[in-house]
């Protein structure tokens, strides 16, 4: 059926043109090089040296506009094939655009309007000085923090909360690798992703179950200008690591179709840590391929999307010898080659995307599938201490209705199959073969009027548990949770000030291992068995956000208040198994989580080559019992010093960035969690252009420059007084070639 | 389309092909005894997952476990 709607809405060809001119609102030059792009289909081209666009194909009638050229405020606005085939776009002259103006994939809103503040930011920028993985990368944005184990696997952690209670999405397809263990990775690699999304906080509205702490959404790059085809190489070394990484992306798009594929390897050595000793068994590697290809029906476009990744990463602190030590961790020599304890990581991501069209309504269908398969390799070489392979289908069904620009109502449903299944060879088997079934259904109501926007939401799901007898375990169960949620916002916007309020909920239920499990999870070094009577864990947040900005300044101040009750944590208990700790899944009747963000990105007139940004985060618990909450981040200061030279021509001195981080002591730990100390990092990068036929980017640069001797709170090796990495320095290279195809009809 | 279609081919094909190379593993094994590793030699293969499998070495003195990694 998804394929007849597909080839009915390519077959019916009623092929639209647009011309277009950007001038200068102010003179009324034209410009060049601006970047025009159609919201709803992806469609991009470029404005030529008159200042002159233009789109042909397969487009809806109502479109929006999103126009960018350096120099200028981005500009978003609305267009309509039925009125004209031509338009003149004037943009307001600005030396710097301190908060771009995007649309926020995953709640499908501009985000000046969206009642939650949703945090947007490019790769690129995140990337500004390199990173070791995306968790990293992420770990940038005000509130959110990585928890790692080495540097192979590093997860996100929001306000505190993290593992099952972060939903991650890759283009609206949901990724699920088996997250509530912290030892196993994302599964996500940096290749073709051009932005990343977080809420924070409970986002169960639009994203289902689970969604307690927040969501993390990572949106591919844009395809390639209409009409040209792009090959990008790139590569990282690092010194610290002895490794790094080779990418290469090549997109093409002419005015039927778009497409991309991608490759990238990434290999890493022990890495070094202060002291000149290296961290035993931290090594890892990662091949990656994706690829993507769209297409735009009459009024309708469509995205098919496939990537694979496979992991190979050593479980560093990780020993049986009853007699070790935490010196044994930390030894001279680097290594390579793959070891004992390890873990491979295998994923497959598809999804088909696709959107039709009407006059003030528009129907989204969503489906997707993952599958995950994670292999622990602990005492044998040839036989797995964990085999388990983790099947998901998903599908979502939207329809957005708008009544003039002031009303717009989503509603739709949403659902996952997953089946959970254990490799017979394993020695361990955690948790039991399984099936899960989540649906739901909700209503999001958007009322704008005036500078006021109110939004109000609800939702209801049904999650249906179904184990099975696997091996020697006899004892399946059947659980059936379901909880209505609600969402309300309200948003303030002037030209200066922007104020939000919101009210969400959510609901989590307990997971398979957490009501199931019995046995060795060597990865975490525990004995964890799970209580099948767990209920379901509920949150509700109430987040606050004030925005002010100028030419020259922007603030941010975003508090919150997060009351979860029948929250699920793992509790120590005096007992061990092998020379294993045995850890209990408990749960505990209420706890809150409360905090603050603050931002500043100032930009000064007297100096408009420099930026200054800087961003504070705190988190806070209360609650009754002081055991329950292990890896509560600690306060964070992030500053980031940028000075643009813009000097040179062949060879182009772009520009200096100094980043320092702050991370503040941490007491508040759990019965047998090692409290951490306060500790400075300071990071450098200079970058720079070769500008030849084809442009070369280069970046050298340094990370811990000063060899801080630091142990991270929310580091897995934290508890055997594992630091985190010494000095490193980097260098990458990136090669971009931009070649217009033979139909180019500008 | 078909361009797109061919070189998507290459790629997976050539992507498909190189994860399709497995080695043969070789490790070198040993149990501990009375606080010393003592060697077995290197095993590969079939034989190395035998090995693993049965998972002891029993001899006059009595049975120990049979370490195919370093600790």
């Amino acid at each position: 059926m998804l394929l007849g709607l597909i080839l009915l809405s390519f077959g019916v060809l009623g092929q639209k043109k647009l011309t277009g001119i950007v001038k200068n609102k102010e003179t009324n030059l034209v410009i060049d090089a601006a970047q025009i792009q159609i919201i709803e289909t992806g469609d991009r081209t470029y404005s030529n040296l008159k200042g002159e666009f233009f789109f042909e194909g397969n487009f809806p009638e109502n479109i929006q506009l999103k126009v960018g050229a350096a120099g200028y405020q981005t500009a978003i606005l609305n267009y309509s094939f039925s009125n004209s085939n031509f338009i003149e776009i004037a943009l307001t002259e600005k030396h710097v655009d301190l908060e771009e103006i995007t649309v926020s994939t995953g709640a499908n809103v501009m985000q000046n309007k969206s009642p939650f503040h949703v945090e947007t930011k490019k790769l690129t920028d995140l990337n500004s000085i390199a990173t070791m993985n995306l968790g990293e990368a992420i770990a940038k944005i005000p509130g959110v923090y990585q928890t790692s184990l080495g540097n192979g696997i590093a997860k996100p952690v929001i306000r505190g909360l993290q593992g099952m209670r972060v939903v991650t999405l890759l283009n609206g397809l949901r990724i699920e690798g088996q997250q509530w263990g912290g030892d196993h990775g994302m599964g996500l690699s940096e290749i073709g992703i051009g932005s990343v999304e977080v809420i924070k906080g409970p986002a169960s509205l639009l994203y289902g179950a689970d969604a307690l702490g927040g969501v993390v959404y990572f949106s591919d790059e844009p395809y390639a200008a209409t009409n040209t085809r792009s090959l990008d190489l790139q590569s990282l070394y690092q010194t610290n690591t002895q490794g790094g990484s080779v990418r290469f992306l090549y997109k093409e798009s002419n005015k039927k179709l778009r497409w991309f594929i991608g490759g990238s390897y990434t290999n890493h050595a022990d890495f070094q840590l202060p002291s000149g000793r290296f961290a035993k068994n931290s090594r890892f590697d990662e091949s990656v391929l994706k690829s993507a290809l769209s297409f735009n029906g009459k009024n309708s476009v469509h995205h098919l999307r496939y990537s694979f990744s496979l992991t190979v990463t050593g479980i560093p602190g990780h020993t049986h010898d009853s007699l070790a030590v935490f010196s044994d961790f930390q030894v001279t020599e680097q290594k390579r080659k793959y070891e004992l304890p390890a873990q491979f990581f295998q994923n497959h991501f598809l999804s088909s995307d696709n959107k039709w069209f009407f006059k003030s309504s528009d129907l989204q269908l969503f489906l997707g599938a993952t599958s995950n398969r994670l292999i622990e390799y602990d005492e044998k070489v040839t036989i797995p201490s964990l085999s388990m392979r983790l099947n998901n289908g998903l599908y979502a069904l939207k329809w957005n209705k708008k009544w003039s620009n002031s009303s717009k109502l989503t509603i739709g449903i949403q659902g996952m199959a997953q089946n959970n299944a254990n490799a017979r060879n394993a020695s361990d088997i955690l948790i039991p073969n399984a099936n899960t079934f989540d649906n739901g259904v909700f209503a999001n109501w958007i009322y704008e009027w005036n500078r006021w926007i109110l939004q109000a939401g609800l939702r209801y799901d049904l999650r249906i548990l179904k184990s099975f007898e696997t091996f020697e375990i006899n004892n399946p169960i059947t659980k059936n949770y379901s909880a209505p949620n609600a969402a309300v916002g309200l948003v303030y916007n002037s030209e200066k000030l922007t104020f939000r309020t919101n009210i969400s909920s959510g609901f989590r239920a307990p997971h398979l291992t957490e009501l199931l499990a019995n046995g060795f999870h060597h990865g975490a070094l525990r004995f964890e068995i799970g209580d099948v009577n767990l209920k379901p864990e509920r949150a509700t947040q109430l987040d606050l956000t004030a925005e002010y900005k100028n030419e020259h300044l922007a603030l941010v101040l975003n508090p919150y208040v997060n009351y979860i009750s029948n929250y699920i944590y793992l509790q120590p208990v005096d007992s061990l198994v092998d020379g294993i700790p045995v850890f209990h899944f408990e749960q505990l009747d209420n706890i809150l989580f409360y905090g603050s963000d603050f931002g500043i990105h100032y930009h000064p007139h007297f100096a408009h080559n420099l930026h200054f940004e800087s961003s504070f985060s705190w988190i806070n618990t209360f609650t009754q019992s002081d055991s329950s909450v292990s890896l509560l981040p600690p306060s964070r200061l992030n500053t980031s010093i940028r000075y643009s030279f813009n000097f040179g021509k062949k060879f182009e001195l772009k520009d200096l960035i100094v980043q320092h981080t702050y991370m503040a002591a941490q007491n508040r730990v759990t019965f047998n969690e090692l409290p951490s100390q306060a500790y400075n990092l300071v990071n450098v990068s200079l970058n720079a252009t070769i500008n030849l036929k084809q442009t070369i980017g280069l970046s050298i640069g340094c990370k811990n420059v000063f060899n801080e001797q630091f142990i991270d709170h929310l580091s897995r090796l934290k508890n055997i007084e594992m630091p985190g990495m010494g000095r490193n320095f980097y260098i990458s290279l990136n090669f971009l070639i931009n070649q217009n195809l033979k139909s180019n009809k500008l | 389309m078909k361009k797109v279609v061919f070189k998507s081919s290459v790629v997976v094909a050539i992507s498909m092909a190189l994860y399709s190379c497995k080695r043969d593993e070789c490790h070198e094994c040993h149990y501990d005894k009375a606080g010393t590793e003592v060697e077995m030699g290197e095993f590969c293969g079939e034989a190395l997952k035998n090995f693993e499998t049965q998972g002891t070495y029993t001899d006059s003195t009595g049975t120990y476990e049979v370490h195919c990694h370093g600790h």
